[in-house]
C-alpha cells in the first residue's frame, strides 16, 4: 500500500518536473515587458519634443497597455504580440496581452475585459470577439476614463467616443483582395462554363467582425466582377452572409453560385468535414477560406480527396505551416497575408498617444497578396510566421 | 418477435448492437441514396478519418463505464497530451518518436491519476474526472503559452508519423491505415475485457464492487488499471488526431468526450456498469462519425449533426430499456 502511494507520487513529481522542463524561458503570453531600453526612451521622447507634436513632455515611465485579444492559439496573434512588445520596449512602456482560450469563448473575453478595467492600465487595446457582448465593458472603461483602441477587427458599433481609434486590417478590402485575384485564375473557366459553376467561402464563424467583412468583402467583390463580365450571381449557405452580403439572388439560380459553410463550433474536424462536402459539388470551381482556421480547414478536408489545385482553386487567408505548405506545394493558388507585426506596433503606438491624451486617428495596416512565387520578397516574407 | 430474438446469433450479439448495427447500415444507405458521391472512397476514407480520434477514446472509456465509472477527462486529456508532446517535438526538438510515445504515456499518467483519486482517495469518478478535465486543459495552455501546436507536416523529414492512420501517396492512392489500427485495438481490447482476468474483474466490480472486494479481489488495482486505459487510449487518440489534422488547439479537446461516451452507450454498454462491449462501442462510433460526415452531404449545417446523435442515442437506450423490462 505505501509503495503504491509512493509510486504514485513520484509519477506526479515526475510529470511535474517534465513540466517545469517545458517551461521555457520565453515569456508566457501575460507577460510583462518592462522599459529596458533608456536610450531608445530618450530619443524618442528627443524625437517627440523636436517634432513639436505633443505638447506633454513627460516621459512613458510607468506607463501600461492592456491588450485583450481574441486568443493566442493561431500563430498569427503571436506575431502581434511580438510587434507589440517591441513597440513597448522602444516607447519605455509595460504591456500586458491577454486572450481566450478559443476565439468561441467570448464569455471569457467579457471577464478579460472587466479584470482589465480593475487593473485601471493607462490604456486598454481590444480586438473584440463579439461587439454586443462587450458593450458593458467598454461603457465602464469609459466612465473610468480608460482610452480604448481596437486592433485587429477593431471594436465597430461600440459606444460614441469609447474607442479613440483603431490599428486594425480593412478586412473588407482584404476580402476585396482575395477576390480580384482569385478572379484573374478562375475568370477564364467561368466564362467559358456553359452550366453553373460554384465558388464556396468558408468562414471560421458568424460572430467575428473581421471573419464577417472578409467574407463578405470576398463575396460582394466576386458579385460585382462576375456580374461586370455578364454572368449572373447567386448565393446560398450561412444566413447571416447570405443576408448580410450585396447579392440579391438567394438560391441556386446563378451562373456563377456562392456557397458559404461556416462550422457549429470552432474545431477542426468540422470545418474539414465542410470542406470536404464542397468538394464533393459537381460543379466546385474554387474554394476560399476567409482565416487560418477555415484555410487549414480547407487543405486538410482536402487531403482524401486531391482536388486542390487540380480541379479547384484553393485560396486562403494569413499563413502559418500548413498554409504556407499548401501554397508552396501549388495546392494553394495563393492567400491574403496581413501584417500582424505591424498591427501589434500601431496598437501600441495609438494607445501610448490616446492616454497621453494626443489626438490619435485610425491606422490601416495593410495586407497583400501571396503565392508560391513572391513567399521569399522581403516586404511578404517578414508578415509570414509558422 | 419471439422467434428472431430467440436466434443465436441475435443471441450472441445481443439486441441493441443488433439494432444499432443496422441503423448505422441505414443512415450510410440512406445518405448514399441521397448523394450518391457518399459511397466513393475519398468518403468512406473522411468517415474513418473523422473516426480515429473518438474511436481510440471511446475503446479505453468503455473499461471505466463498465466498472460503473465515468471519465470526463479524455477530451482535454487528448488536447492536453498532443499539445506538450507536439510542443517538445516542434519547439524543444525532441525526436518523433519519443514524442509520440510520450504522447500516449501523458494520457497513461493521467488516467493512472485519475484511478487513484477514484480507488484510493474515494472521490466519486464524475467528480476526480472532472477536476483533472480541467486540470489537463489548464496545463496544456500553460506549456504552450496557449498557443496553437502545428505537427510536423508529412513533406518534413519527421512527417513519416502521419502514414499511422493515414498513407497519402504521390501518386493519390489513399491508405487508411489509421482504420487497421483501430479495428486491432479493439479486437485486442475486446479480448482483454471478456476473455482476461483484468476484464472479468473489472465487469465483476462493476456490477457490485462489494460483493467483488469480499471474494478477495484486490479491486482498487482493477478499478485503477480501467482510468489508465481510458488515459492510455486518450493518448493515442491524441496522436491520431495530430497525424490527421496536424494543428492542435489549446481549447479544442472539451466535448470530444462526449462524442466517445455516446458511442459508448449507443453500442450497449450500460452506464451503470458491470458490462461493456468494444464491438457494441465501434458500431456506436461509426454512427456517429457517418453522421458527422454525412449530414452536410445532404446540405445540413453541422449543428444537425448533434441534433441527430442526440436523437440515435436516445433511441438506441429507450430500445434496450424496453427490452429489459420485457425480460425483466
Amino acid at each position: 500500500m505505501k509503495r503504491k502511494v509512493l509510486r504514485a507520487i513520484l509519477c506526479i513529481s515526475m510529470a511535474g518536473m517534465l513540466l517545469a522542463g517545458c517551461g521555457n524561458n520565453q515569456s508566457a503570453p501575460a507577460a510583462t515587458e518592462p522599459a529596458e531600453d533608456a536610450n531608445t526612451e530618450a530619443e524618442e521622447l528627443g524625437t517627440d519634443a523636436q517634432e513639436g507634436a505633443s505638447t506633454e513632455s513627460t516621459s512613458n515611465e510607468g506607463m501600461m497597455v492592456y491588450l485583450v485579444s481574441k486568443g493566442f492559439q493561431h500563430q498569427y496573434w503571436q506575431a502581434v504580440w511580438q510587434g507589440a512588445q517591441e513597440k513597448a520596449k522602444e516607447l519605455g512602456v509595460e504591456v500586458q496581452m491577454q486572450g481566450p482560450d478559443t476565439e468561441s469563448d467570448i464569455a471569457q473575453q467579457v471577464q478579460m475585459l472587466n479584470t482589465a478595467i480593475q487593473l485601471q492600465p493607462d490604456a486598454i487595446g481590444l480586438a473584440a470577439l463579439d461587439v454586443s457582448a462587450l458593450n458593458d465593458g467598454i461603457a465602464q472603461a469609459q466612465s473610468a476614463g480608460i482610452p480604448i483602441i481596437g486592433f485587429d477587427s477593431g471594436v465597430p458599433e461600440a459606444p460614441e467616443g469609447a474607442v479613440y481609434a483603431n490599428a486594425a486590417t480593412d478586412n473588407y478590402a482584404a476580402g476585396a483582395l482575395a477576390a480580384e485575384e482569385t478572379y484573374k485564375i478562375i475568370k477564364d473557366r467561368i466564362l467559358s462554363t456553359q452550366g453553373s459553376v460554384r465558388i464556396g467561402v468558408m468562414n471560421q464563424d458568424a460572430t467575428a467582425e473581421s471573419i464577417i467583412n472578409r467574407g463578405l468583402g470576398f463575396i460582394d467583390k466576386m458579385a460585382e466582377l462576375v456580374i461586370a463580365d455578364g454572368k449572373t450571381v447567386s448565393i446560398v449557405g450561412n444566413e447571416k452572409y447570405v443576408n448580410d452580403s450585396q447579392v440579391t439572388d438567394k438560391g441556386e439560380g446563378g451562373n456563377v453560385i456562392l456557397d458559404i459553410a461556416v462550422p457549429s463550433k470552432v474545431e477542426a474536424a468540422l470545418s474539414s468535414t465542410d470542406a470536404q462536402t464542397l468538394l464533393n459539388k459537381e460543379d466546385i470551381l474554387c474554394i476560399y477560406g476567409s482565416n487560418q482556421f477555415s484555410g487549414e480547414g480547407l487543405v486538410n478536408g482536402d487531403a482524401n480527396i486531391g482536388k486542390l489545385g487540380k480541379d479547384v482553386v484553393g485560396v486562403a487567408f494569413d499563413s502559418g505551416t500548413v498554409i504556407k505548405d499548401a501554397v508552396k506545394a501549388g495546392k494553394l493558388a495563393g492567400a491574403v497575408t496581413q501584417s500582424p507585426l505591424d498591427i501589434g506596433r500601431k496598437t501600441v503606438e495609438l494607445a501610448v498617444k490616446a492616454a497621453k491624451g494626443e489626438s490619435v486617428a485610425d491606422v490601416d495596416t495593410g495586407c497583400q497578396w501571396f503565392t508560391a512565387e513572391n513567399m521569399e520578397d522581403p516586404s511578404i516574407a517578414p508578415n509570414l510566421y509558422d | 418477435m419471439e422467434g428472431l430474438k430467440n436466434n443465436p446469433i441475435v443471441k450472441a450479439i445481443g439486441t441493441q448492437r443488433l439494432v444499432a448495427f443496422i441503423a448505422l447500415i441505414v443512415i450510410y444507405l440512406a445518405f448514399g441514396l441521397l448523394n450518391n458521391k457518399f459511397f466513393s472512397y475519398a468518403t468512406i476514407v473522411n468517415i474513418f478519418d473523422a473516426s480515429y480520434y473518438i474511436g481510440f477514446m471511446a475503446i479505453g472509456i468503455t473499461f471505466v463505464i463498465a466498472t460503473g465509472g465515468i471519465d470526463l477527462s479524455i477530451g482535454t486529456v487528448l488536447s492536453c497530451s498532443a499539445l506538450m508532446a507536439g510542443y517538445l517535438n516542434v519547439s524543444k526538438g525532441l525526436p518523433i518518436v519519443p514524442t509520440i510515445l510520450l504522447c500516449v504515456a501523458i494520457g497513461a499518467l493521467f488516467g493512472l491519476m485519475n484511478g487513484w483519486m477514484v480507488s484510493k482517495m474515494k472521490l466519486p469518478p464524475f467528480i476526480a474526472t472532472l477536476g483533472s478535465m480541467m486540470l489537463s486543459k489548464g496545463l496544456g495552455a500553460i506549456v504552450t503559452m496557449s498557443q496553437s501546436v502545428t505537427w510536423k507536416s508529412s513533406t518534413s523529414e519527421e512527417g513519416w508519423y502521419r502514414n499511422i492512420f493515414r498513407i497519402n501517396s504521390q501518386s493519390g492512392v489513399i491508405v487508411p491505415t489509421g482504420f487497421i489500427l483501430l479495428i486491432a485495438s479493439a479486437i485486442v481490447m475486446a479480448i482483454v475485457l471478456n476473455k482476461t482476468r483484468p476484464g472479468r474483474y473489472i465487469l465483476a466490480l462493476g456490477s457490485n464492487l462489494e460483493a467483488t472486494r469480499l471474494s478477495g479481489v484486490d479491486v482498487d488495482k482493477w478499478q485503477t488499471l480501467a482510468y489508465v486505459f481510458s488515459g492510455l487510449f486518450a493518448g493515442i487518440a491524441g496522436v491520431s488526431y495530430a497525424s490527421i489534422y496536424q494543428v492542435i488547439l489549446p481549447g479544442a479537446g472539451s466535448g470530444f468526450e462526449m462524442d466517445a461516451i455516446a458511442g459508448v452507450v449507443i453500442g450497449g454498454t450500460s452506464m451503470s456498469g458491470g458490462n461493456g462491449t468494444i464491438a457494441g462501442t465501434m458500431i456506436g462510433v461509426f454512427i456517429i462519425s457517418v453522421l458527422k460526415t454525412g449530414l452536410p452531404f445532404i446540405g445540413l449545417n453541422t449543428a444537425w449533426q448533434q441534433v441527430a446523435t442526440g436523437l440515435v442515442l436516445i433511441i438506441a437506450v429507450f430500445i434496450d430499456v424496453c427490452n429489459r423490462r420485457r425480460k425483466g
